[in-house]
C-alpha cells in the first residue's frame, strides 16, 4: 500500500515537473503557460488580481492577458462561475433523475410500457441533448431555460436504462419471492423493489453526474453569461465566441477547478450510494 | 406476423408521428411566428413545421447535397476520433488492469481527465491545434480514450482470479495468459465502453462543430439554421445526429454480437 501512494506522488511530481520542463523548453507562454501564470491567472480570478493595481506589487509576477481583463472587467470570478455551473448541474439532476427513474421504473416494471416505450426512449436517447439549443431558444426564448433544459434531458436520458435494468433485472427474482410470500402493491414497491434496484439506480447516478457537468460546461461555452463555460470560453456574446484569442492559463485553471469539482461530486455520490445499499454487501 | 414486440414498437411511434402532425397542423396560424432573439424579431418562423414543409427542406437538403457531405464531414471526424481515442484507451487501460505498478503511475492523469468534463477541453485544443480538424478529432479521441481506459481497465480487474491461477499452474506464462485468458474476458467490458464512448463523440462533434462553424458539418448546419432560423433545417439536423447515432450504436451491437459469439448465449 505504501508502496502505491509512493508511486502516485511520484507520478504526480512527475506530471508537475514534466509540465514545467515542457513549458519552459516551448517558451510559448501563449500556448503553454508556465506554472506561475496559471497561479497569477488563478489569483486574478478568485478576484484578488484588480484589487491590486501592478504598480503596487512591482516584484511580483503579475498575470494578465485579454482574457484575464476581459473577465475580471465583466466582474467574472471563479467561485462564482463555478457556484452557477454547480446550481445548473444541481438543478439539472434535482429534475431529470426523477423523469429519466420513473421512466425506467415504468419499462422495467410493465412488459407492455416497455414494448410500446422503448423504441421512443431509443430515438430520445439519440438526440444529443446540446444540438436542442437553439431549438428550444425559439420556443422559450434566450433565458435560463435553455441552458437547464439541455441539462435535464441528458440526466434523465442517462438515468432510464441503469433504473430499467435495476428493475428488471437485479429485483426481478426478489420481487418473484416477495409476491409468492403475498407481498403486494405499496409494500411491494418501497420495500422490495426499491431497495433491490438501488445497487444498479445509485451505479448510474456517477454516470449522471459526469453527463450532467459536460453538458451545462458545454451549453454555457454555447449561450450563457455566466458560469465555467463562460469562464472558459472568455465571456463575451456568445455568436463571437472563441474569435478572441484566449489565454491557456485561464482555461488551465477552469478545467482543473471543474476537475476538482466533478471529484468532489463523484465522491459524495460513492459515499452516499455505499451508505444507502449496504445492505447488498 | 411480427412479433407482439415489434408490432407494439410500431405502434408508438406511429402515434408519435401522428401526434407531431395533429401539434403542427393545430399549431399553424396559431404559434407566433414572430420571434424575438434577443436583439431584433425575426418574422415567419414555424415552430412546428408541419410534414409538408418538413418533406421540401429535406428534399432540398438533399438534391443540394449539403446534408450528404455535412453527414460524411463528421461522421468522419467522429469516425477517426473513436479509432484513435479507443485504440490509445484500450491499451492504456489493459495495461494499467494488468500491471498494479502502471495503474499508480497513471493514476494521478487519469483522474485528471476523467473528471473534467469532455468538452472543457475544447478551447484549450483550439489554442494548441488550431481551429481546424486536429482539435476536432483529437478532442473526441481525448473523451473517447477516457471511457475505453476505464472499460477495458475494469474488463482485465473483473476477470475472475481462478481462470488465471488456473491457467498459471497448468503453465501458461505471463503472456498467454493476458492473451488468451484476459483479452478475451474483458472483451465484452471493453466493447460497452466504446459503445458509450460513440455516443458521447456525437455529443462532443456537435458542439466542435457549433463553435467554429465553417465547413461542411452537420454542426454548421445546425448553427446555420439557428441563424436564420430556419426550423425545417434545424430539425431535419438535429433528426439527422440522431440517427447516425442510433446507425452507429446498431453497428457496434452487430459487431459485438458478431465477436462475442465463442460465448454462446440462452435464447
Amino acid at each position: 500500500m505504501a508502496r502505491r501512494s509512493l508511486l502516485w506522488i511520484l507520478s504526480l511530481a512527475a506530471l508537475i515537473v514534466a509540465y514545467t520542463l515542457v513549458a519552459r523548453a516551448i517558451s510559448r507562454p501563449d500556448v503553454v503557460p508556465p506554472a506561475e501564470d496559471i497561479a497569477g491567472a488563478f489569483a486574478a480570478l478568485l478576484g484578488r488580481g484588480h484589487q491590486l493595481p501592478a504598480s503596487d506589487m512591482p516584484a511580483h509576477h503579475h498575470h494578465s492577458s485579454d482574457q484575464v481583463d476581459t473577465l475580471t472587467q465583466e466582474g467574472v470570478t471563479l467561485q462564482a462561475s463555478l457556484a452557477v455551473t454547480t446550481a445548473r448541474v444541481l438543478f439539472g439532476l434535482v429534475v431529470g433523475l426523477p423523469l429519466g427513474m420513473l421512466m425506467g421504473l415504468l419499462m422495467g416494471w410493465s412488459r407492455r410500457a416497455d414494448d410500446y416505450l422503448h423504441p421512443i426512449y431509443v430515438l430520445i436517447r439519440s438526440v444529443p441533448p446540446l444540438s436542442l439549443i437553439t431549438y428550444i431558444m425559439l420556443w422559450l426564448g434566450h433565458s435560463e431555460a435553455h441552458r437547464l433544459i439541455p441539462v435535464v434531458y441528458a440526466v434523465a436520458v442517462t438515468a432510464v436504462i441503469p433504473t430499467y435494468h435495476g428493475v428488471r433485472d437485479v429485483a426481478g427474482k426478489y420481487v418473484v419471492a416477495a409476491r409468492s410470500l403475498g407481498a403486494r402493491g405499496r409494500l411491494l414497491l418501497i420495500k422490495i423493489l426499491l431497495p433491490a434496484a438501488a445497487p444498479a439506480v445509485l451505479g448510474g447516478l456517477r454516470y449522471s453526474i459526469a453527463i450532467a457537468w459536460m453538458t451545462a460546461v458545454g451549453a454555457e461555452m454555447l449561450m450563457a453569461e455566466n458560469g465555467m463555460g463562460n469562464l472558459l470560453v472568455g465571456g463575451g456574446m456568445w455568436s463571437s465566441r472563441l474569435q478572441t484569442r484566449s489565454d491557456p492559463a485561464v482555461i488551465v485553471v477552469g478545467i482543473l477547478a471543474l476537475a476538482a469539482a466533478g471529484w468532489a461530486m463523484d465522491m459524495l455520490a460513492r459515499t452516499v450510494s455505499a451508505r444507502l445499499t449496504r445492505w447488498a454487501t | 406476423m411480427p412479433s407482439l414486440r415489434v408490432r407494439r414498437g410500431a405502434v408508438a411511434l406511429l402515434a408519435l408521428a401522428v401526434v407531431y402532425l395533429i401539434a403542427a397542423q393545430v399549431g399553424r396560424g396559431r404559434l407566433p411566428d414572430r420571434i424575438w432573439m434577443g436583439a431584433h424579431y425575426v418574422e415567419n418562423v414555424q415552430l412546428l413545421p408541419t410534414w409538408h414543409s418538413l418533406a421540401e427542406e429535406g428534399a432540398f437538403l438533399l438534391e443540394s447535397g449539403i446534408l450528404l457531405d455535412s453527414v460524411l464531414v463528421s461522421s468522419g471526424r467522429v469516425f477517426i476520433g473513436l479509432l484513435l481515442g479507443s485504440l490509445a484507451g484500450i491499451v492504456l487501460g489493459l495495461l494499467t488492469g494488468w500491471g498494479t505498478r502502471v495503474e499508480s503511475l497513471a493514476d494521478p492523469w487519469v483522474t485528471l481527465f476523467r473528471f473534467t468534463p469532455a468538452l472543457a477541453l475544447l478551447p484549450l485544443y483550439v489554442v494548441w491545434f488550431g481551429y481546424g480538424e486536429a482539435s476536432k478529432v483529437l478532442l473526441i479521441a481525448t473523451n473517447v480514450a477516457v471511457i475505453t481506459l476505464l472499460g477495458a481497465h475494469h474488463g482485465v480487474r473483473a476477470v475472475p482470479r481462478v481462470y488465471l491461477d488456473a491457467a498459471a499452474s497448468l503453465g501458461a506464462s505471463r503472456w498467454l495468459r493476458f492473451r488468451k485468458i484476459v483479452l478475451p474476458a474483458s472483451f465484452p467490458s471493453i466493447f460497452n465502453s466504446v459503445r458509450v464512448a460513440a455516443g458521447l463523440a456525437w455529443v462532443t462533434i456537435v458542439v466542435a462543430e457549433l463553435i467554429d462553424a465553417r465547413m461542411p458539418s452537420l454542426g454548421y448546419l445546425l448553427a446555420l439554421s439557428g441563424a436564420y432560423p430556419r426550423v425545417p433545417t434545424m430539425l431535419i439536423g438535429i433528426a439527422t445526429v440522431g440517427a447516425l447515432v442510433l446507425v452507429f450504436d446498431l453497428l457496434a451491437l452487430l459487431l459485438h454480437a458478431r465477436a462475442t459469439r465463442w460465448m454462446g448465449r440462452a435464447g
